[in-house]
Parts: C-alpha cells; structure tokens; sequence
C-alpha cells in the first residue's frame, strides 16, 4: 500500500511547541516544516505544497488571522487549523467562521488534532 | 503742712512700708491706702497756690521747688503703692481702684475713673471709679469711643460729657497708651467746680495714666502667660506629651506630670535611670542601654523610639526628642520630651492594613485582565507536555520500544512543566494577600519579572515593548510584591491608552536609570492617546477617575501611594509626540538605611525620617 505522506506546515513562536509537535505529527505519518512567524512561511516555498496549515493566532509581527486573510487574498486555498493558548470561544467561532478547519486550544490530545487534520486532508 | 514735711512723710510712710518689705501683704497695702485717704486734704495743699486754685507745676519748677519734690514724690508714691498691689497679683479692677483712690485723695474735689476698652478698642467694656456713683460702671459699659483730632473724645451720645452726678461739673480724659500706643482705655477726671483744664491736669494726668498702663499691661501679661501656661499644659497633657531633664554627671532627673502619667508611676517615686527600665519592652532594652551610653559619651542632641510594657501587658509607643545643653559650671544636662505616640501607631496600623487591603483589591483586578493571558502562558508549555507525553508513549509501543527517544520526550516534559509552574510562581506572589515586607531589591529585576508577566498580554495587544533597564543599579528598599505592581499598572495602562492606535506601532518603552539626584527612576513610555493637558494627566491619580469603562480608577490613585510610602514619586509627563510617560523614582537603599533600620525596630514608619536624611 502507497501511502502518500502529506506536508504539514507549522506556525508557532513558542520554542517548545515548535519542537515537541512535528515529533508528533511524524508519528502520524505526516512531513512537517516548522515556522516561528507568518513571514517567514510566506517567504517559503512551503505555502504551495502545504495541504494542512496548523497556526498559532498569536504571533509576532503578522498574526495567524493575518496570515489567513493574506493566503486568500493571494487566492492560495490551504486548509487552516488553528491553535491557541487563549481559550476565547467567540474568537474561535469567529475565526471558523472565516473558513478555519478547526480551532483547538492549547492543551489539544492527539485524537483531536488527527481529527483536525484530517478534516483538512479531506480525509473521512 | 508744706512739701518737705509731706516728701518726709513719703520716706517714712508709704513708701517705706511697701518698698522696705516685697512681701508686705494686702492688707498692709490697704491699711497704707486708707491712710493715704486721710491725708489727702493735705496733699491738696501742697498743690494749691496761694490762690485757692491748682498751680501750674511749670511755674514751680527747679531745684528743690515743691512741685518737682510732688512729682518725684507722686511717681514714686504711686509706683509703690501699684507695684506692691501687682506684685501680690490683685486683680486688675482692684488696681485700678487703687489707682483711682490715690488720685482723688491726691487732688481734692476730683474724681478720677478709668475704662477700660473692649478688643475692638471702639466701646467700654469696664470702667472703674470708686469716687463715683455706684451705677458708674453700668451707665458707661458698652459706650462707644472714638479718637478724633489727636485728642480723645467720648462719643457725645452719652459717656463722661454726662455727668454720672450732680455735683460733677467738668470732666477730662485722657488715653491710657501702650509702650508700643496702642490705647488700652482711658483715664477720665470729673471735677465738681466749673473749671477749665490747667497746665497741673496734663503733667498729674500723665502720671497716673502711665501708671495706669503698667498696671493694665503687666495684668495683661499676666493674664497671658497664665493662659499660655495653662494653654501648653492642657496641650501637652492632650498630646501625651512629657518633659523631662537630665543632668548626666549627678544623675539627677526630673519628669513633668504626664512622664509619670505615661508610665504610670506614682508621682514623687525617686528618679533613678533604672526607673524607666522597668517598663522598657524587653526587646527594646538593649538598643535603650545602647543609646543612653552613646548620648552620655557623645553630648548631642538625639531622638529615639521604644516601647514599654505595661504590668497589664499592653504595649505603648514613645518618641522621645532630647536637646542636649551645658550649664554655667559646662555641666551636661539633657531636656527633652516624651510622646506618647501609640493612638497614632494604632492609627498607622489601621491605615497600612486598610492601604494593603486596597492595593491587593487593585493588584487582583489588574490581575484580572490578565487572567486570559495568563492561562495562554500556562497553556503553551501544556500544550509541549501533552505532545511529548503522547510521543513518548508511542516511542515505548514501538517494538523494540525506542528509549533513548522516548527518554528525550520525558526530559522536554520536565522543562515544560517547570516553565509552567515558573508562571504559576510568579502569579502566586501577587495574588497573595501578605503584610507589607521591607527589602532590599533590584527594581530593573522586579522590571523584568513584570514584563515576563505581562509579555503575552502586551502581545496579544501587539503592543512591541522595548526595555532599556540599565544592569549596574544600586538596590531600593522596598515591598518587592507591590512595585511589581505598580509597574504592572503603568504597563497595563499603556496597553490600554494604545489601543485605539491602528497608525504607527504601538511602541512601549520602559526604562530604569539612576538619576541625578541618585534615585532609581523607572518610566514607562507609550504611543497612545496622550492627554490634552497636564491637569487632565494629574486628574488621573484622582481615586475612582478612570478614563477606561471597565476600570475602577484607583490603579493610579493605589501606585502612587505605593510609591509615597517607598519615600518616592509618581508624576505622568506628556510626550513630545505621541502619548504619555508615567515615571517613578525612589530613593536607593543606601540613602535611607538609619530611617529603614527604624521601621524594622517598631514596625512603624520613621517619625524622623526628616531629621536623618
């Protein structure tokens, strides 16, 4: 069996966060590219072969909000999943409103954001 | 009977029986008196001229002529007989009396008065005439005065013009002046014939309202220094406050009343240094001991505080000033007070209690509006933690387990979980509600503490704050939890005046230096709002003024008095460009160490941080 392995791409400016995810997310069979500012992923190559961006809505400079207005101004359609130490339920219902996949609060469990990403994924 | 015999009878009458002796007693004086009555027919003579009539005393005067020997004789005479009556402290309508009946047993066919004016020198408050009817005083009470050219008048409504009898045809007055002239009554003649003023009225008239001013100023006096003594007593005894004297070298000790009271000794217990130890609080003994050696070696003034332990086991605080002076022999003798100062220590205590209360009510709702930022702060290592753990379970389900992996993730684990509860720690101090604690502390560290704090907040706010704290700052004595809060205050309140800021960055600047005037200073500058005046900036620390809707208005009003009580300021500037600065200075730790080392003793603040600093 083939198993495509899809790119995940991270935005986060916490250290720990940044290190202990992707280890996660590699046990769930996905390729990861870490970021600490939206800038920085915009300024990659990443952004085209992303299929699941999971960001952090607090960030220096251009926050996760931001950076999702500025991906659909630049008509790039990359499923985002947000997560945020900030447990602001309007704020999330907001930001699904506005097309996120999913919002998870910090702490999530691993169940949760396989869900979250496979939703993405468009996976079932 | 002709001047001679009469200055003999002054030397060896009167005179002699009131100056001979200092304490001749009232009734000496009286006894003089009425005999001065008897023979005043006779002393009419001597100022009679051939005429029947009073001579001028110009005409007669030179050498040994009668007139001058009246003078002298009437000067000393009637200085005697006042003075005698002052010096047995008569009252002083008594006086008066007495005055008035020397100068109608002097001059026969007058009778003299003397009224005395109200404070507002405009009416009669009193008037004294033995000579005269009995309603005299009655009749003139309340009269009003007035001085018109250069002369004074009675008003016509009434007064002397209206003689207080029948046989009285002719009146004259005169004002009785102060050394400094201030007019302090007046000295009125009524005469029963029909005569005009003769040059004798100015010279005699001038005499007794001399005399009459002495009597009333020295009354005054007097009457002053009584009140002021009773005054100063009552003040004292008000203000629990006792003198006291040492002489050193005998060791000879004297306390007022209320030393006594404030010990609570009875009065006339013999007075050693060892008497007051035995109410000295154990705890405050050594330091007492430390002190009367130091002031006994060194001679100088001082100022000290201790407690005392009462035999019912209550504490009383005293403050006690001393002045250090050397007698004629260079004897060193100490005279100072003693204040009884435990109503207001108690007052203090109430105060700081309900001042702490306060400020921690501040501090939690400050704290309040970091809450989400908080949890943010606790929830990012959270989140690393769960991410480890769930990693490592997967690298010991591997098989073979992956140890050396899953290892790795448990380490990870531990540092997250020890950031967590760094944020935890920090938070605990300032939501604690504790007694105020007097330290010696970095304020660029307590700056960094707070921005460590606050970091997610003022960057959920995209605030960008920049810190220029200088590294080589002396320490500040201080509460370390509440000048965590007063920063975290002024660096709230910025957050808040930028928020409406979508323009130019939200700049946060906070700085700490050492100033000129070698006190730390920190300020907090932002890019806000600002303020359209400075009045509008001071209203700010108004209690209950805010400017913000959810806002109580005491962060400011609560800063500032936790700064006041670090002996520091808190002012707010406006900027150049945008926004406002806020800025507090505190004295470093060095500046203050003798006044401090009196707060730890009493747990009180100094009372003489004035003297010391």
């Amino acid at each position: 069996m083939t198993v495509t392995v899809s790119l995940v791409s991270l935005v986060d400016d916490d250290d720990s966060v940044r290190e202990s995810l992707p280890e996660l997310l590699s046990h769930l069979n996905f390729a990861v590219r870490s970021f600490t500012t939206a800038e920085e992923f915009l300024a990659s190559d990443s952004a085209d072969q992303t299929r699941c961006l999971i960001l952090d809505v607090v960030l220096p400079g251009m926050s996760g909000p931001d950076l999702q207005r500025e991906l659909k101004r630049r008509g790039q359609k990359i499923p985002i999943v947000f997560i945020s130490g900030f447990t602001d339920e309007t704020f999330r219902n907001e930001m699904l409103a506005q097309g996120a996949v999913e919002y998870l609060f910090k702490p999530f469990s691993e169940a949760a954001l396989l869900t979250a990403i496979n939703a993405a994924l468009g996976v079932s | 009977m002709n001047a001679t015999n009469l200055c003999r009878r002054d030397d060896l009458g009167l005179t002699a029986a009131v100056r001979a002796n200092e304490h001749a007693s009232a009734d000496d004086v009286t006894a003089e008196l009425a005999r001065m009555e008897n023979l005043g027919p006779h002393l009419g003579d001597l100022v009679t001229a051939a005429d029947g009539k009073p001579a001028p005393l110009q005409a007669r005067q030179g050498p040994g002529e009668p007139a001058l020997v009246w003078s002298g004789f009437g000067i000393a005479y009637i200085d005697a007989m006042i003075g005698g009556l002052i010096q047995q402290g008569r009252p002083l309508p008594a006086l008066l009396n007495a005055l008035c009946r020397l100068f109608d047993a002097t001059v026969e066919g007058y009778s003299s008065s003397v009224l005395l004016l109200d404070r507002t020198r405009t009416r009669v408050q009193h008037a004294v005439g033995p000579g005269l009817p009995s309603n005299y005083s009655e009749l003139l009470e309340g009269q009003s005065v007035s001085c018109a050219s250069g002369g004074l008048q009675l008003d016509s409504n009434g007064g002397p013009a209206k003689a207080p009898a029948q046989d009285l045809k002719s009146c004259w007055s005169a004002p009785i002046l102060s050394l400094t002239g201030e007019m302090l009554g007046i000295f009125v003649v009524y005469e029963r014939a029909v005569n005009g003023p003769t040059s004798l009225y100015p010279a005699l008239l001038q005499q007794f309202t001399h005399v009459a001013s002495m009597a009333i100023e020295r009354s005054r006096s007097e009457h002053t220094l009584r009140r002021t003594e009773a005054l100063l007593a009552k003040a004292l005894h008000l203000s629990s406050t006792g003198s006291f004297s040492w002489r050193v070298d005998s060791g000879e000790i004297t306390w007022s009343d209320e030393i006594y009271r404030i010990f609570e000794f009875d009065p006339g217990v013999p007075l050693t240094l060892q008497l007051p130890c035995s109410r000295i609080h154990p705890d405050d003994l050594p330091r007492w001991y430390e002190m009367v050696d130091r002031i006994r070696n060194e001679g100088s003034d001082y100022e000290h505080e201790y407690r005392l332990l009462m035999p019912d086991h209550s504490v009383k605080y005293l403050h006690v000033v001393a002045h250090a002076c050397r007698d004629q022999d260079g004897q060193l003798e100490y005279v100072g007070a003693v204040q009884d100062v435990s109503q207001r220590k108690l007052a203090e205590e109430a105060l700081n209690k309900t001042r702490a209360e306060l400020a921690h009510l501040s501090r939690v709702q400050s704290l309040g509006a970091l809450t989400a930022s908080i949890a943010h702060e606790v929830n990012q290592p959270l989140c690393a933690i769960t991410n480890n753990a769930t990693s490592c379970l997967r690298y010991l389900a591997m098989d073979p387990p992956n140890v050396e992996r899953a290892r790795k993730a448990v380490q990870r684990t531990v540092q997250d979980g020890n950031r967590a509860a760094d944020v935890i720690t920090r938070l605990r101090a300032l939501f604690k509600k504790k007694d105020t604690t007097t330290e010696s502390v970095q304020l660029n560290e307590i700056a960094r503490e707070v921005i460590a704090l606050s970091f997610g907040e003022l960057r959920r706010s995209r605030v960008i704050v920049k810190s220029e704290l200088a590294d080589d700052l002396p320490p500040v004595f201080g509460d370390r939890v509440q000048l965590q809060q007063v920063i975290l205050n002024l660096l709230l309140n910025a957050r808040d005046a930028m928020t409406g800021v979508h323009d130019r960055p939200r700049q946060l600047l906070i700085s700490c230096v050492r100033d000129a005037d070698d006190r730390i200073r920190l300020s907090v500058r932002d890019a806000g709002v600002g303020f359209a005046s400075q009045q509008a900036l001071e209203k700010l620390f108004e209690p209950f003024y805010s400017t913000k809707s959810g806002g109580m208005g005491i962060g400011l009003a609560i800063s500032r008095s936790i700064v006041e009580s670090h002996h520091g300021k808190l002012w707010a500037t406006r900027n150049e460009g945008h926004g406002a600065t806020f800025t507090f200075s505190i004295p470093r730790a060095g500046a203050r160490a003798r006044a401090a080392c009196k707060v730890t003793a009493l747990g009180m603040p100094a009372l003489t941080d004035a003297i010391h600093t």
